[in-house]
């Protein structure tokens, strides 16, 4: 049972987690991309239209990629370039990506209601790790995606608190006017952490409907990307809180499943409410923004 | 060589820059100067690649040099040190100095190696470092412009631009300052360097250039010219210092009490510590500082605009509603709201607000007419009270939040670096006014890093440094002595 | 003034291009879509009408974000403001049978408002006490409220034969009539037009509309100037709720007497796209929640005859959003002329303030 609610929060986490690292790479360098939940919903859908109709979990995976670079792309165009207001676009291009992946999803499946079913990706065990009695299943009994998931925490904490490419990105963040006097190029810089970012949540996405999920449905994020944007400030700007933050909001999301099934009196749409109460509670506990990139949210052009 | 030909730029309707030839050779410090809206800041930037100008062409050492490119300027071996802050505050120092020239920009990165780097080359300049992995944000301005200096100098570039580096810095800093342009010179490099100081101009240059509204008026050397005639040239008019008033302000009753004033910041470190004086009317009262040491965190307080930590602000009586007028340093960003029309920036005035609305209604149409009023009252030249602020020049700006204070009828105004970027009229303006809003019995806080300005109008003189602030008797008012106070020397 | 008028026409010019892309590659005909829309909500006079309808709950979620974004507060949660102002007119409105209609018609309103300024309020001193990014709470706040309208409609108010996920009907006296029927015209537009007019007195007519928009406009000077912050935000966003809760209770009153699961399709969404049309200008939110009650009008039309979903719509809301965004950004406008403010950096006032003296 235990075994099971574990596994099933690092299940929940996976993809707010991947949508929140990408997230993290943005606001270090200074953006506020509110367009994530409409980068993740182009990406299950994406991902399942491809997988579905080409039989292929690659390449449906790659679809989602390309899904969640091409809208963060349209992001980037209007709020990097023209600098414009980060928080409305990012508002329109979530609705604009609900739109459309609603419009494709009944033009390419029509409203039969019929469930369109892909096999999901498959799980990959860890040989010896997954045996340890508990923490094998629930850590190392899962597919790719997670696993890359894991290994992305420490790997961006790296890049971002290490290296010269991360210093550059911070600058940008912290004041991009003093970087392009440097010849950093901020609106290069915030371009390619949009770039990996649409990739990363499309990939969340994906994971939606490829390993979770299995099928489409409309709004099938639920707000996942709005919960990333949380995680985001909750884990502080640091992949590691972000880890935390994300393993804390699964299990609330694996919460309503167990405790359903618990059939306890207490009305199902309390759980369903939870991850998102929780979101605001946590928020009013930890959710200042004193630790956030200086100049996270203002429109920057060069002079 | 550095070499600049009919450099032109426009911003909106105005001429920044007009047709400037400009010209440094190595081995000499070439001084820039001008009165602010010259065009000197301007002139920096299509240098260092930060603007591209519209006309003309930078070249150095025979080669012309890519516009609008920072990188460009830096591979070329253009290195500028601005006015405005470019450090990353959050960031270590040693962070702030990789994104130079230590980082060889191979393998990993490596701080330490960086840190050693400049370490040396800071010791070669007599600065000190500050400790391992402290950031930025803690450190001292005087050390951030050192940290900026030698961010520059990472480089190792042939031209060196400064703009203004010696605002921030204490008279006492500033002789140690000018010994490193000149060691600089004498390593064959060309230091460029802004200033509106004529004496500093006079004491470190080879060779000066005069700008005046956007075009070259003068080139000249300090054997043939003198501060006086620069200033004539930078103005185009040989104005009288405004003689200040001799009287000094008769003081009357009490009206505003600081007690123990202090302010943490949100990590804890103590910014204003147990401030404590009094101000009367008619009082004009200076209080002296170099930028960084609690001004601007000062000014916040009696604004309204941040709680104290500790201790309380009283005015005397009266009430406290509408009894202060603040003029923040930061006009344009902090005293002004841009996009607004005139008189809605009047009216951001509480007193004025009042004035204009009953039972919460606003009428539009008086504010308007008080807006007109004041404009012909303080001269402001504008078409009239529906213009856009940030249509307004910087001098015009500045008269509008004076007018506005004034309006306001407070009892103490709060005037922070109140002249700073003015030319000499529109500073001796500003005086007079002050002058007689304190003969009328109000009382003025003047907080300034000119001493020049302080020593001319202000009764008292308090000197603020690292948050505390000291009252200085008499026998103090030298400027010499009170340089070394500002810097934070012990008595 | 021409400009601010023209720049809406050019944005949605752009994004009828655009649509029509989106519809050629459906393998729709984008001439047969636009004039089904057209037929759909202007057709007729019981198309007109009904598209009057379906814009009432625009206006009201319209004002409620053009108010909060005058004031730089990012109210993204109009939806579930408007939901729980739903739930408390739906909760009380059965009881108010013994009511005079007038009064039933006042309490079932005030208790729709009260629920909304809650819902925005909690938001509201979120952001003014705990300093946390309204955008993030508001949105959260929707799904809160998604959830508690699931609850309370297979819950405590579920109606008697327990058959179906809806309340029990209010009662009569705190319905607000049809008049002309079969049309539905009601009290409840009048209430939009009339609010409509009172947040425009409200934010370029009092001193408080002043306070807002100072803070909108730079927040931090605002500070300089007495303006409290935190007690502005908390009224703001209290009645921007208001405002979407009244839409709420108004829908309840008029239009569907009971509660039901899925109250808003995105009302609050389909506001901001409204808000920034109308430039946040409470009077332009008339027309402009006029046009995008006739895009949902239209589509089921739409759907019926050209077979596109109606989610094109929230296509078209979303890419109107970005093109008036686009069209307003700081490079190519002058300072007035954006809908939001030039952006308040150091380098974009720099040049400005080196300029000499005129």
């Amino acid at each position: 049972m235990l075994e099971a609610f574990l596994t099933s929060a690092i299940t929940m986490a996976t993809p707010i987690l991947l949508a929140a690292l990408g997230e993290l790479l943005v606001e270090e360098s200074g953006v506020i991309n509110i367009g994530i939940e409409g980068a993740m919903l182009a990406g299950a859908f994406v991902a399942l239209a491809i997988a579905y109709f080409s039989g292929s979990t690659a390449l449906g995976l790659a679809g989602a990629i390309a899904a969640g670079v091409a809208i963060n792309a349209i992001f980037a165009t209007l709020v990097v370039n023209l600098a414009v207001n980060q928080v409305v676009t990012g508002t329109a291009v979530s609705i604009l990506a609900l739109g459309l992946t609603g419009v494709f999803y009944r033009k390419l499946f029509g409203v039969t209601g019929k469930a369109f079913m892909v096999a999901p990706i498959a799980k990959i065990p860890l040989g010896a790790l997954a045996r340890i009695p508990l923490l094998g299943p629930v850590l190392f009994d899962h597919n790719g995606l997670v696993y890359f998931t894991f290994i992305l925490v420490p790997t961006l904490w790296y890049v971002i608190a290490r290296t010269r490419y991360g210093l550059r990105l911070r600058a940008c963040g912290e004041r991009p006017e003093a970087a392009d006097a440097l010849g950093l190029g901020v609106i290069a810089i915030r371009w390619q952490a949009l770039i990996v970012s649409g990739a990363l949540t499309g990939l969340a996405g994906a994971f939606l409907t490829l390993a979770y999920a299995n099928t489409f449905v409309e709004n099938i994020s639920a707000g996942r990307g709005f919960v990333a944007l949380s995680v985001v400030i909750v884990g502080r700007w640091n992949s590691w809180g972000l880890a935390a933050a994300s393993v804390l909001f699964g299990a609330a999301m694996a919460l309503q499943f167990g405790l359903q099934a618990l059939g306890t009196v207490v009305p199902y749409q309390l759980f369903l409410a939870l991850p998102y109460a929780l979101t605001l509670v946590v928020l009013a506990g930890f959710g200042g923004q004193a630790a956030a990139p200086s100049a996270l949210g203002e429109p920057y052009r060069r002079p | 060589m550095l070499r600049a030909n009919a450099i032109t730029k426009r911003f909106g309707r105005t001429l920044a820059l007009d047709a400037v030839d400009f010209e440094a050779l190595p081995g000499e410090i070439h001084a820039l100067v001008g009165e602010n809206g010259a065009g000197k800041t301007t002139l920096m930037n299509v240098l260092a690649g930060s603007l591209a100008a519209d006309r003309g062409e930078t070249i150095l050492d025979g080669r012309p040099l890519r516009a609008g490119s920072p990188r460009a300027a830096l591979a070329a071996g253009i290195a500028a040190v601005h006015q405005s802050p470019m450090l990353f505050e959050r960031m270590t120092w040693e962070e702030n100095l990789a994104l130079g020239g230590f980082d060889t920009g191979a393998g990993a990165l490596d701080l330490d190696a960086i840190a050693m780097r400049a370490r040396s080359l800071a010791a070669k300049l007599g600065f000190e470092m500050p400790p391992a992995g402290a950031t930025v944000e803690n450190r001292s301005v005087a050390e951030r412009v050192r940290l900026e200096v030698l961010r520059a100098l990472s480089f190792n570039p042939r031209v060196l631009i400064l703009d203004e580096p010696t605002s921030v810095l204490a008279p006492s800093e500033l002789a140690a300052f000018l010994d490193l342009l000149r060691n600089l010179r004498g390593e064959g490099r060309i230091v460029v360097l802004i200033t509106h100081k004529l004496a500093e101009a006079i004491a470190v240059a080879d060779r000066i250039t005069v700008l005046r509204r956007g075009r070259v008026v003068a080139r000249t050397t300090p054997a043939e010219t003198s501060e006086e005639k620069l200033a004539g040239l930078m103005i185009g008019e040989i104005v009288a210092q405004p003689a200040a008033s001799a009287t000094p302000p008769h003081s009357g009753d009490p009206v505003l009490q600081i007690e123990d004033l202090t302010l943490d910041d949100h990590t804890g470190r103590r910014i204003l510590d147990r401030l404590s004086f009094r101000v009367a009317a008619g009082e004009i009262v200076g209080i002296a500082g170099v930028d960084g040491n609690g001004q601007t965190e000062l000014v916040e307080l009696l604004a309204g605009a941040r709680r104290p930590s500790g201790g309380k602000i009283t005015v005397l009586d009266g009430s406290s509603d509408g009894a202060m007028a603040v003029i923040p340093q930061n006009r344009d960003l902090d005293g002004l709201i841009l996009d607004m029309r005139l008189w809605e920036n009047l009216i951001l005035a509480r007193p004025l607000r009042e004035r204009v609305t009953s039972h919460g209604w606003l009428d539009t149409a008086r504010a308007i007419d008080l807006c007109r009023e004041l404009i012909d009252r303080f001269r402001i030249h504008v078409p009239g009270p529906e213009t856009i602020a940030g249509a307004l020049s910087g001098g015009n700006r500045q008269r509008l939040e004076v007018a506005r204070a004034i309006a306001s009828r407070p009892r103490v105004i709060v005037a922070h670096n109140i002249c700073r970027g003015l030319d000499l009229a529109a500073t001796a303006e500003v005086h007079r006014t002050i002058l007689d809003f304190s003969a009328g019995s109000g009382a003025v806080i003047l907080i300034s890093s000119d001493l020049d300005e302080l020593l001319a109008i202000c009764g008292r003189l308090l000197i603020i440094s690292r948050g505390k602030i000291r009252e200085t008797n008499r026998g103090e008012r030298d400027p010499e002595r009170l340089g070394l106070l500002m810097a934070g020397a012990r008595d | 003034m021409l400009s601010s008028i023209a720049k809406p026409f050019a944005a949605l010019a752009l994004a009828a291009a655009l649509i029509s892309i989106v519809l050629a590659a459906l393998g729709a005909s984008p001439v047969g879509v636009f004039a089904a829309l057209g037929e759909g909500a202007f057709g007729n006079w019981y198309a007109c009408v009904d598209t009057i309808v379906k814009s009432t709950p625009l206006v009201f979620t319209g004002l409620a974000v053009s108010l909060a974004f005058s004031g730089a507060l990012w109210n993204i949660g109009a939806d579930g403001q408007l939901t729980i102002g739903a739930i408390a007119a739906g909760a009380i409105g059965p009881h108010l049978g013994n009511f005079p209609h007038a009064i039933a018609i006042a309490i079932i309103l005030a208790a729709g408002a009260l629920g909304g300024a809650v819902w925005g309020g909690v938001a509201g001193w979120l952001r003014a006490r705990r300093d946390v990014n309204e955008v993030i709470s508001t949105i959260m706040l929707n799904f809160v409220a998604v959830q508690a309208l699931s609850w309370v409609v297979h819950g405590p108010l579920m109606e008697p034969s327990r058959a179906y996920p809806t309340s029990s009907p209010i009662a009569r006296a705190a319905q607000l009539e049809f008049y002309f029927a079969p049309s539905r015209i009601n009290l409840g537009m009048i209430l939009a037009v009339a609010l409509a007019a009172a947040c425009y007195l409200l934010l370029f007519r009092t001193g408080a509309g002043f306070e807002l928009r100072a803070m909108g406009r730079n927040r931090r000077a605002a500070t300089f100037f007495a303006i409290r912050i935190p007690a502005l935000t908390l009224w703001v966003m209290a009645l921007s709720g208001a405002l979407a809760g009244l839409g709420g209770a108004v829908q309840i009153s008029a239009i569907s007497h009971r509660l039901y699961e899925k109250l808003s399709p995105g009302w609050g969404f389909e506001a901001i796209a409204v808000a920034l049309v109308a430039r946040l200008n409470p009077l332009g939110i008339i027309p402009a929640a006029i046009l995008f009650g006739a895009l949902d009008n239209g589509s089921q039309a739409m759907q019926r005859t050209q077979g596109v979903s109606p989610e094109l719509v929230q296509v078209i809301q979303g890419l109107v959003i970005l093109i008036i965004l686009a069209f307003d950004t700081p490079a190519w406008s002058g300072l007035r002329e954006n809908i939001f403010g030039a952006p308040h950096d150091a380098a974009a006032a720099a040049p400005l303030a080196e300029m000499p003296d005129a």
